[in-house]
Parts: structure tokens; C-alpha cells; sequence
């Protein structure tokens, strides 16, 4: 059945118009017209919130990098005069010498070429979230194609997602818009990705929480704390399909945390009333148990800002992850949503 | 020789582009063409661009600005002396103060904003500027690019056989008959050109008054003649010519060809040339909903009109060397503007809608190597989103001032009381709305007036709303303000 169109005018007695928000009004028989706030369409399209500009080459990186060359040049030089040594002295023990620093070459180059690829594939996953942000906004139907074939290309080599792949490949040449396209993509790649980020954060929410409730010492907490969290990121960035190394993971670092002061890593949605009430009945109850919910919560929190950091999409149709969904038994019971 | 022509003119515009790309490295310039056939929206769309820069209001979606990098806009000195300044003050005004819409443009105006911005670059950081050049001008124009490769045998026959269907016959009735008088091959006249030539002026006249001109039939000129009215070069018609007769020298017919050829040199040419050779960034305004109104077959002629338009232009990815040469247009963003007419939630239906119009023109751009895009966009909303309760139906409805004389249903407005709108739902399969598969009266779409804005604090002028004008922008010259 269409509906036919319509016009009511606001100054007719019948109509009644109220503001969203307000209790609805209470007119039998009227009509009533509820405006709604000038901001709802910005908030329809949601805003992707971008994460620090990209970082160029820095002068202190340059300065870091020519110091250390220096530093390898004059340890290769020593390394040679040393072997070269040992070769006329001790043939033998010079041939040991020079195999070994073949091996230790050799080690060296692969931990290079990780740390690089890691690298590389972060930065692929960031290229791939903006591009994906900017189809989005103006609905750049190309655009949005190209990402799910990176998307797809990205997942390759994951047997899991045989089936997703081939889905949409076959969607691949149909005429789909470019959210709709994109939200198809989020939805068969990283709605299963993304539960499985969630249950790593809540369980490390948990553990820091416990740990910090029971250890003797303020050390251990914070120990354990810097250690959960570094497991949590790089738990997180193989989930979305990153291979940080030491030099990739301190990047994910970096945008974590300036992420998470961006947004505090509060989601829309949660109150800071919950987080205050949970934290100061457990305090009541005991010290230590208040410090390990808010251990627990601070973990949580940076576990969401990772996880915005790592996936390759932003949060097309699925709902971003709220501070309730990974560390929903730290908060203040009762009120707490149930989990989508 | 009119390879020769042709040869001269490229050389010349090779010649402008070149000297420009000297002057781009002393202050680089884009150039944005706001593309639209009449009442589409352009004029708004400047004015609105340009309020917003000037006033400094922060545009989300355009990423310069929320990163607060945008210091300073202003109206700076436009690049070319001849042309009329875009009247932007008096626009802004009509807008906030008397609430109403700018008049229908009648002659080409020009404007240029400068831009002053951080960079936002780690390696080249600190202050930067950039000029944005954008043109104003009567749509009715626009379809005339579409004569440039078109003879005269070929454009009285396409003209005559359009006027041939049979919704036009009662418009096209006196002029037609006229012309089955005229003889070609008699004499030239200069009475008899000039009684063809205004016939065929009513006759275009009557068929923009009618209910579906959503695209004009060119010559636009004879629409909106600007300060050429009256000369020869306006003074031509179309004529019943027989297919393989060569056009005898010093008859009709050949006067009406030369004259038709001189509107295009002396015309049409300089027009392109001067405005629409060098854009670099290329908006498309679409009135998507005024098509839709005006039923299927309006819409077919819509859709037409802007694929004959976007072929006169260049665009595609730049090399080198045609950055330097001939440069073309590397982003072009369809818009569907009037986008506050509907609800939100209807956005993306409107958005299908216009990538299925504008589907042949951005299959080709794409081909191309330019970037395209679509967006629902509202350079000025006029309206409000609400949702209406009656009974037990709830509708997406939007609420403004309908402009006087507007109806929808039984309700016919003064222009001064508010009301909220549903206008009707548009099809979720685009296609529905060409095939005519729409029951007439389903859809309608009244005009609102402009917004009441309210002056803020201080004086200060309080922001005309928009929607996605933000995002139109980032899309357009995001990439120039890193």
C-alpha cells in the first residue's frame, strides 16, 4: 500500500508539535508532529572519527636512523677486523666466526623484512579504513569496490572465509550500493572477527581485574597491567589480520592510545555514571577490589580504542563495541543493556 | 579549414593552460565548475560554498577545517576583468533577510575565494593559500555544448523530430506550420528569417513553460539572449531540409546555416573556452526531485540532456603532460540537490536514483580515470525532519514554509504558514520511477521557502543549515588543502 503524500499544517489546533524527547503528548484524536533535532542527519551518517594525521618522515627519525647505520657500519668494520683476525691466527675458529655471522646476518635480515611487511600491512589496513571512510561519504561506487577486493585479498589465506570470498565475488559484478556493498563486506568478514576481538577484551578485562584484586604488590598490578595490554593489542591486530612486529606494534600503540584520548574510550552509549557506580560499590567493599575494576575498566577501554585502530572498516552497519559489551560484569549490575 | 580552426583554437587554449600553469606556482588556483541545467540549484550552491568559507563555520566533513587548519576566507580579486562578479552579498541577503531564492540567473558571472590554510603536511608545514574559482551562469546555456558537434542539417532534424511527439503537439502546432511555408531553397529574407527565428523563440519559450522543462531545448540564448539580443547571430531557425539536397549558396537555408555556425563560434565557443576548458574539479547539480514530479518523461529527457552536456567535457586522469596542456577534470561529483525536500531515511533511495540518471555520463568518467561520486546534498535546507502521528500511522515527514501558491493534496499554501510534509516514498527500486511504474500523485514535492535563520550573539550572522555540503567539499578540494 503507498502512502500518499500529505501536508499538515503546524498551525492548524489539531496539530500538535512537540520536540524529541519530550513525553510524548497527550491528544486523542490529533495529530502530533514530533520535530526532530537539526543534527540527526549528521548523526545518520555517522562521522568517522580519523586517526592522527600520518606521520612522515621526522627529523629525530632521520637522526635515529643515521646514528644507527653509523653504529652497524663500525660494528661490521669490527666484526670483519675481528674475523679477519681470527682467520690468520686460528683458521678454524675463523671459518666458525664466519658462519656465524652469515647466520646472524641472515637472522637479521628476516626480523628486517618481518618488521617491514608488519609494517606494510598496517599500513595497508589504515589505507584501507580511510579509503573505505571517504566511499563512504560520498558514496564512491568504484571506490567501494576496490576496497572489498582488498578486504577479500586481505582475508586471502584465512580458510574461514572461503565461503564469504566466494559470496562476494559473486556480488562483485552486480550493481550494489557503495554502503550497502561495504556493509555486505563488514558483515561477512568482520562480524565474526570482531566477536572474537570482543571476547579477547573482556577476557583480558577480567584477568587484569583478578590479578590486581589478589596480587600483594602495587608493582605486580602495574606489571601485569602493561603486559595484559600488550598482549591485548597484538592479540587484536591478528584477529583483523596484522602481523605487528616491535616496530608495527609500537605504531598500533601509538594510534591506540591517542586514539583512546580522542575518545576517552567511552562509546555513545555508556555512561560514565555506570563506571562510577560499579568502581565505588567495589571500593566499599574492599580496596584492592575497587583498584581491579578499574584496572579491569582501563584495559577495556584501551582494548576498544585497539580494536577501532586495527579493523580494516570503519563500523558501517554493525554496531561499534561499547564499553558494556567487553566489560559488562565490571559495571554496575543491574542496568546494564543486554549485549546485541 | 575547419581543421584548421580547430587546430588554431586548441594551440590557443594549449597557450592559456600553459601560462596558467606559471601562474599556478605563485598561487595555485583551482577551478570548480558547478555544473547544473536551469534551476537545478548552482547560484544557491555557490552562495551557500561561499557563506560557509567566509563565516568560518566549522564543515564537519571536510577535513581541513575540523582540524581547525582553515584560517581565513575571502572574496579576492576575480582572475578575469571582463566578466561580472558573482553578486554574492546580494544572494546571501535575499537568502537570510527577505527568505527567498536568489532570481534565475541571466548572465555569466564569476567569482574567486581565497583560501588561507595551515598545511597539514609534516614536511612542508606552515601557512599556505588557495584560490577557488567558481562560475556562475543561466543553465539554459549549459545545453548548447551539445551543439558544438552538431551541423545545421543534423540539428534542424534532430529539433524538428523532437518537436514531432505527441505530448508537444499543441506547443509546437503554430510553429510547425509555419514552417512547413518556408521553403529553403528561396532567396535569403532577412523578414522572413527573422518571422522562422521568433516563431521557433515562442515555440521554445512555450515548451520551458510547460510542465516538464526540467532541460531546456537549446539554443539557450534564445532563452536567455544575455546582451546578444537581436543580432544575426541569434536570429536563425530551424528548416525542413530533404536529406541529400546540398543547400543552395544565397538561399534560406544557407543563411540560416552561416548564422547557425556564427552562434556557434561567436557563441557557443567563447563560452566554453573561457569557462569550462580548465576546470579541475567538476560539480553536477541534479534536481532530482523536480523530474520526479514532472513524471517518466521528463526524467528520460533529464537524463539525456546531462549525458549530452558531460560529453563537451574533459575529464579524466591528469598526466603530466596534460596538466600542462589540456587539463581535465580528474573529480566530478553527482549531486542530487533539494535533498531537505524528503526525510533522511529516503536519502539513499534519492541517491540511487541519481547515480541510474547520471549512470551512462559517470560509467564513462570512471572509464576515463576520473574519480566519480554521488551524494543527496542541500546547499540551503529549507526544512526540518519530523515524524507526524496520525492515528496509528507514523509518517518521515519534513517541515518548512511551502512557497505561496504550492499545493499538495487539497491544501494550497500563502507562503508564510508552516507545515510538515510527507512527501510520498520514493520506490526502493530506482528503476520503478522511469518505467512509470509510479501511480501519478504518489509523489509530490512542494518548494519550500528559505530557512528563517536567526542572527546570533553579537551580530554575528548565525549559519544558513545545510546538508552534506560539508562532504561535497571535501570530496571537491580536500585533496588541494593537506
Amino acid at each position: 500500500m503507498s502512502r500518499r503524500p500529505r501536508a499538515y499544517r503546524l498551525d492548524d489546533p489539531d496539530v500538535v508539535t512537540v520536540r524529541s524527547g519530550d513525553p510524548p503528548a497527550e491528544a486523542p484524536g490529533a495529530v502530533v508532529v514530533t520535530e526532530e533535532p537539526l543534527e540527526t542527519i549528521e548523526a545518520a551518517d555517522g562521522a568517522v572519527v580519523p586517526l592522527g594525521e600520518r606521520r612522515g618522515l621526522s627529523w629525530g627519525g632521520l637522526l635515529g636512523g643515521a646514528l644507527g647505520s653509523l653504529l652497524l657500519l663500525g660494528l661490521g668494520l669490527a666484526l670483519e677486523r675481528f674475523i679477519a683476525d681470527l682467520l690468520r691466527t686460528a683458521p678454524v675458529l675463523g671459518w666458525l666466526a664466519l658462519g656465524l655471522a652469515g647466520v646472524a646476518l641472515l637472522a637479521l635480515l628476516a626480523i628486517v623484512l618481518r618488521e617491514a611487511f608488519g609494517v606494510l600491512r598496517e599500513r595497508q589496513i589504515e589505507r584501507l579504513r580511510e579509503a573505505a571512510a571517504e566511499a563512504l561519504a560520498i558514496r564512491d561506487h568504484e571506490a567501494a569496490k576496490r576496497v572489498v577486493a582488498a578486504l577479500a585479498a586481505l582475508y586471502g589465506d584465512r580458510r574461514r572465509f572461503a565461503d564469504s570470498r566466494a559470496r562476494l565475488a559473486g556480488w562483485s559484478d552486480e550493481i550494489i550500493d557503495a554502503d550497502d556493498r561495504l556493509a555486505l563486506a563488514e558483515r561477512e568478514f568482520l562480524a565474526p572477527l570482531d566477536a572474537e576481538a570482543k571476547r579477547a577484551i573482556a577476557t583480558a578485562a577480567r584477568q587484569v581485574s583478578l590479578v590486581t584484586a589478589v596480587s600483594p604488590r602495587a608493582i605486580i598490578d602495574v606489571a601485569f597491567v602493561v603486559v595484559a595490554a600488550v598482549r591485548l593489542l597484538r592479540r587484536i591486530a591478528r584477529i583483523y589480520g596484522g602481523r605487528p612486529g616491535l616496530l608495527g606494534f609500537l605504531r598500533l600503540a601509538r594510534a591506540a592510545l591517542s586514539h583512546l584520548t580522542v575518545t576517552g574510550g567511552v562509546a555513545i552509549g555508556d555512561s560514565l555514571v555506570q563506571q562510577a557506580v560499579g568502581v565505588g560499590l567495589a571500593a566499599r567493599i574492599s580496596a584492592k577490589l575497587g583498584e581491579g575494576v578499574i584496572n579491569g575498566l582501563m584495559t577495556a577501554r584501551f582494548g576498544l580504542a585497539a580494536l577501532a585502530v586495527c579493523r580494516p572498516l570503519p563500523f558501517v552497519r554493525e554496531e561499534a563495541p561499547r564499553l558494556a559489551d567487553v566489560a559488562g560484569e565490571l559495571l554496575a549490575g543491574g542496568d546494564k543493556e543486554p549485549p546485541h | 579549414m575547419p581543421l584548421i580552426t580547430d587546430f588554431v583554437s586548441r594551440a590557443g587554449s594549449a597557450a592559456q593552460s600553459l601560462w596558467e600553469a606559471g601562474g599556478q606556482l605563485l598561487t595555485p588556483a583551482v577551478r570548480i565548475g558547478v555544473t547544473g541545467l536551469a534551476r537545478s540549484g548552482k547560484t544557491v550552491f555557490t552562495t551557500a560554498l561561499v557563506h560557509h568559507l567566509m563565516e568560518g563555520h566549522t564543515l564537519p566533513a571536510l577535513r581541513a577545517s575540523a582540524q581547525g587548519r582553515l584560517r581565513r576566507a575571502g572574496l579576492a580579486h576575480q582572475p578575469d576583468d571582463a566578466v561580472a562578479r558573482f553578486p554574492y552579498e546580494e544572494h546571501i541577503a535575499a537568502l537570510i533577510e527577505q527568505r527567498r531564492w536568489p532570481q534565475s540567473t541571466t548572465r555569466i558571472s564569476e567569482l574567486r575565494l581565497e583560501l588561507d590554510y595551515e598545511r597539514g603536511s609534516r614536511w612542508r608545514p606552515g601557512p599556505a593559500s588557495l584560490a577557488l574559482d567558481i562560475v556562475d551562469y543561466p543553465g539554459e546555456w549549459l545545453l548548447d555544448l551539445a551543439l558544438l558537434d552538431v551541423s545545421y542539417r543534423e540539428w534542424s532534424r534532430r529539433t524538428i523530430e523532437a518537436s514531432r511527439r505527441p505530448d508537444r503537439a499543441a506547443i509546437a502546432g503554430s510553429w510547425r506550420a509555419g514552417l512547413a511555408e518556408l521553403d529553403p531553397a528561396a532567396p535569403a529574407d532577412e523578414t522572413i528569417a527573422e518571422r522562422a527565428s521568433n516563431a521557433f523563440k515562442a515555440y521554445l519559450a512555450a515548451l520551458r513553460a510547460g510542465p516538464e522543462a526540467v532541460a531546456t531545448t537549446p539554443p539557450g540564448r534564445f532563452l536567455m539572449p544575455g546582451d546578444l539580443a537581436g543580432s544575426p547571430a541569434l536570429t536563425f531557425a530551424p528548416l525542413e531540409l530533404k536529406p541529400d539536397e546540398p543547400i543552395k549558396a544565397r538561399s534560406l537555408a544557407a543563411l540560416m546555416e552561416r548564422r547557425f555556425e556564427s552562434y556557434k563560434t561567436h557563441v557557443v565557443k567563447p563560452f566554453f573556452r573561457n569557462h569550462f576548458q580548465r576546470i579541475d574539479r567538476q560539480i553536477v547539480l541534479v534536481d532530482v526531485l523536480a523530474a520526479i514530479d514532472a513524471g517518466p518523461a521528463a526524467l528520460a529527457e533529464l537524463e539525456d540532456a546531462l549525458d549530452q552536456v558531460l560529453l563537451a567535457f574533459r575529464t579524466g586522469r591528469n598526466s603530466l603532460w596534460s596538466s600542462l596542456f589540456s587539463p581535465r577534470a580528474d573529480r566530478v561529483l553527482f549531486a542530487a540537490t533539494k535533498a531537505d525536500h524528503i526525510h533522511h531515511t529516503s536519502h539513499d533511495r534519492l541517491e540511487a536514483l541519481l547515480r541510474l540518471l547520471v549512470a551512462r555520463a559517470s560509467r564513462r568518467t570512471e572509464a576515463a580515470g576520473a574519480r566519480v561520486g554521488a551524494v543527496a546534498l542541500a546547499s540551503v535546507r529549507a526544512t526540518r525532519e519530523t515524524s507526524v502521528r496520525e492515528g496509528w500511522e507514523t509518517l518521515p515527514a519534513v517541515a518548512g514554509t511551502p512557497e505561496a501558491g504550492e499545493r499538495v493534496g487539497d491544501e494550497v499554501f500563502d507562503g508564510e504558514t508552516e507545515a510538515a510534509v510527507f512527501p510520498g516514498e520514493l520506490p526502493e527500486r530506482p528503476e520503478d520511477v522511469l518505467e512509470g511504474a509510479i501511480p501519478p500523485g504518489s509523489l509530490r514535492f512542494p518548494r519550500f521557502r528559505p530557512p528563517r535563520v536567526d542572527r546570533g550573539a553579537f551580530g554575528r550572522r548565525a549559519r544558513m543549515p545545510h546538508i552534506r555540503l560539508d562532504r561535497a567539499l571535501e570530496f571537491l578540494i580536500g585533496d588541494y588543502l593537506l
